[in-house]
């Protein structure tokens, strides 16, 4: 029979776009059409005030990339996302092997581990920071006591004011409060792992050790992949820790290139939006190897 | 669950979400309203500590506007108030949305001027408000000669020492030279002060302190004929010489990741020998708890400085929305009421009007603060290439501590003379 386009048959086939069509316009206004404005300002000329003053060719990537500090910075981020990703899923690991037991006070244990969830990363970071005043920051002022430290006050009372020192703090407090979230959804994929296999496992005499690596880690896998992806895009866009503990200073020594983009944005807004699209395309780039290395297609056999 | 349900009420909170986009956009333009009232719209600085203190900006803005809108009632004034460290950034995206204010108060006025977006001073200023403004003040407001920054409030920077400290160290008067100062540090230090010099070189006013230690050389950021010097031997000196307190254990561990607040808290809680501040800077003191400092002009490598760093904030109009004679009545209700004085009295921020610095020559404090202004001198913000130098010595002029000082600076003049 020959198809007609009748009224009927039109609206049954928009009938699914009432549906979508919301999700389609949401996702359209607050991701894509952003994406677009972004790329098409990283080739615009726009001063600090925010006049657009024209058209700047690909002037704005050239100027990024002759930053003497760009290549120092793209370097950092790498470090400081494989820093943080790979020491929180291990740690997290560990806790949700830890809480997935039965133990007493586990109700408790689990809703302290949320807490720094719950709090704001601002927050977080600001506390830190003032733990770690040299004069009066409550860490110093114990390490002090202990006799640690010999004086407050001065650079040894000062670990955010060196970059050796204060990256390993940044990398401690992006990984509290990556924690919270990491151990959850790996506690998840935990508890959905039928006990049967685990029988069957013991049946056959596997060693402890041996069940973990065959059985507990493969079926985990979906859930690690989820983790450990939400959580590369999460601290490579991290902001608020390293810009409330630091400002990326001293220099640019401790600045993540989300960090330098916003710097950037203080002088040339041109050039901050083409670092957007750098951040942008490395967050894409860093997605797809991170998928290719965990195979995150072929079947949990 | 009722899928029709959860489908309704999805659709339902999209539409909602995309018809507010649509409608913040609306009231642009120099539509009046259907009673004819017009809305003038007022970004401003925060002076305050912030939304909840008591001398939050909003609650001076609200005052101001509560008064000016009872005596005219044709005019409402929305005010929105926002903290210094992102006002140019959330200024700039107005700009670049074309969702300008009417009126603006902020630190710069001058990267407004070339595109034609301001109102000239002579279109939104009265002469008897104009003719009141201090000459040299309006002066820095001029591009080519002609006005589009209204001076707002100015500040100066003198040296700030704690006498109890002092007089523990036994040191009788505040230093005049570097050496002295050197010389007194070491004394606070032997003493027991942990921070003998408070040197705040962090991204939020190192251009500031930088500058004061500049002047103190005879140097700064340009040359007497106008072109940047920011790596001029002077500065590299001047650089090699903090470079030499700081490696002592004199100042501040760290400057150039600690900001001029925190220094100034320390300050406050008597853990720093001296300091550079300003008149504003007096009610942060005394809040802290410290009553006992003195004032005095800030050493230099020689002799004292007989110039400081003058600080202007500005107010201005813009254009687009064409609004200029609701603009002239809220100017003028400002600078001839008593607004501009309660702006001085609640932050201690200097007058910039002939009338207004009359009315504080009295104030002991600030005497020191008032005899430097006429003889102050700005940073080179006329420059178009100043806002980006500017971000550059935030960040990174601290760096000149613990590398070399002639390659940080050096870098920071690339950035400025580079085109």
């Amino acid at each position: 029979m020959q198809q007609t386009l009748t009224p009927v048959r039109v609206m049954r086939a928009l009938g699914p776009l009432a549906w979508i069509g919301p999700a389609i316009v949401l996702i359209g206004v607050v991701v894509v059409w952003p994406v677009v404005v972004m790329i098409q300002s990283s080739f615009l000329k726009i001063s600090r005030f925010g006049v657009v003053q024209g058209a700047n060719g690909t002037d704005n990537y050239t100027k990024l990339f002759a930053e003497p500090d760009f290549a120092g910075v793209m370097f950092r981020s790498l470090v400081w996302v494989v820093a943080v990703v790979s020491i929180t899923v291990v740690l997290s690991l560990a806790l949700a092997q830890l809480f997935n037991q039965r133990f007493p006070g586990r109700r408790f244990a689990r809703w302290a581990l949320i807490a720094p969830w719950a709090a704001s990363v601002l927050m977080t970071a600001i506390i830190f920071k003032w733990m770690l005043d040299p004069e009066v920051g409550l860490i110093n002022m114990i390490l002090h006591k202990v006799g640690v430290l010999d004086a407050l006050g001065g650079a040894d009372a000062d670990p955010l004011g060196n970059a050796s020192t204060a990256m390993p703090w940044l990398v401690f407090v992006a990984v509290f409060v990556s924690l919270p979230f990491t151990t959850y959804a790996l506690l998840a994929g935990l508890s959905a792992i039928p006990a049967d296999v685990y029988e069957a496992a013991k049946m056959d005499g596997a060693s402890k050790l041996r069940t973990y690596w065959s059985i507990t880690l493969p079926l985990l896998r979906p859930a690690l992949t989820v983790a450990a992806l939400i959580n590369v895009m999460n601290v490579f866009n991290s902001f608020p820790i390293i810009w409330a503990m630091t400002h990326g200073q001293p220099g640019y020594s401790t600045a993540t290139s989300t960090i330098f983009m916003y710097i950037l944005k203080g002088s040339d807004i041109g050039e901050s939006a083409a670092m957007s699209v750098v951040n942008f395309g490395m967050v894409i780039i860093l997605t797809v190897i991170f998928l290719r290395v965990s195979k995150w297609r072929t079947e949990v056999r | 669950m009722n899928k029709r349900l959860v489908g309704a009420v999805t659709l339902g909170l999209s539409a909602a979400l995309v018809m507010t986009a649509c409608g913040s956009e609306s009231p642009a333009g120099g539509e009046k309203a259907a009673d004819g009232s017009v809305t003038l719209k007022l970004v401003a600085a925060d002076y305050g500590d912030g939304p909840t203190a008591e001398n939050s900006g909003e609650k001076f803005w609200k005052g101001v506007v509560d008064e000016f809108q009872a005596a005219n009632p044709g005019i409402k004034v929305e005010v929105q108030v926002i903290n210094w460290n992102d006002i140019d950034k959330q200024v700039a995206t107005m700009v670049q949305n074309g969702q300008v204010p009417d009126i603006l108060q902020t630190g710069d006025y001058s990267g407004f001027v070339k595109d034609g977006l301001l109102y000239k001073t002579d279109e939104v200023l009265s002469p008897a408000t104009s003719s009141d403004m201090l000459e040299k003040f309006a002066d820095f407001g001029k591009v080519d000669g002609v006005g589009y920054g209204i001076p707002f409030v100015s500040s100066a920077r003198a040296l700030f020492y704690n006498k109890d400290l002092f007089d523990k160290a036994g040191i009788t008067e505040a230093p005049k030279t570097w050496d002295e100062l050197k010389a007194a540090a070491e004394k606070l230090k032997a003493a027991g002060v942990s921070q003998p010099f408070g040197l705040p070189l962090g991204n939020e006013e190192a251009q500031a302190e930088s500058f004061l230690w500049f002047m103190g050389n005879g140097g700064g950021y340009k040359d007497t004929s106008g072109n940047w010097a920011v790596d001029s031997a002077a500065n590299v000196e001047t650089f090699t010489y903090l470079k030499g307190l700081v490696s002592a254990g004199l100042t501040t561990p760290n400057p150039g990741t600690k900001n001029r607040k925190d220094v100034w808290a320390d300050f406050a809680a008597g853990k720093v020998g001296m300091v550079n501040g300003g008149p504003m800077s007096i009610p942060i003191f005394e809040k802290g708890g410290l009553k006992n400092f003195g004032v005095a002009p800030i050493a230099g490598k020689s002799g004292p400085l007989d110039t400081t760093l003058g600080v202007e904030d500005w107010i201005m109009a813009f254009n687009k929305n064409g609004h200029k004679e609701e603009v002239k009545k809220f100017f003028d209700f400002f600078y001839g009421g008593t607004a501009a004085q309660k702006i001085s009295d609640t932050y201690k921020l200097l007058p910039v009007t002939k009338s207004g610095i009359e009315k504080l020559s009295s104030d002991e404090k600030l005497k020191p603060f008032l005899a430097a202004l006429p003889n102050a001198t700005f940073y080179p913000f006329q420059d178009p290439k100043w806002s980006e130098v500017n971000t550059q010595i935030k960040q990174t002029i601290g760096g000149a501590i613990d590398g070399d000082p002639k390659e940080v600076l050096g870098a920071i003049q690339k950035v400025a003379t580079a085109n």
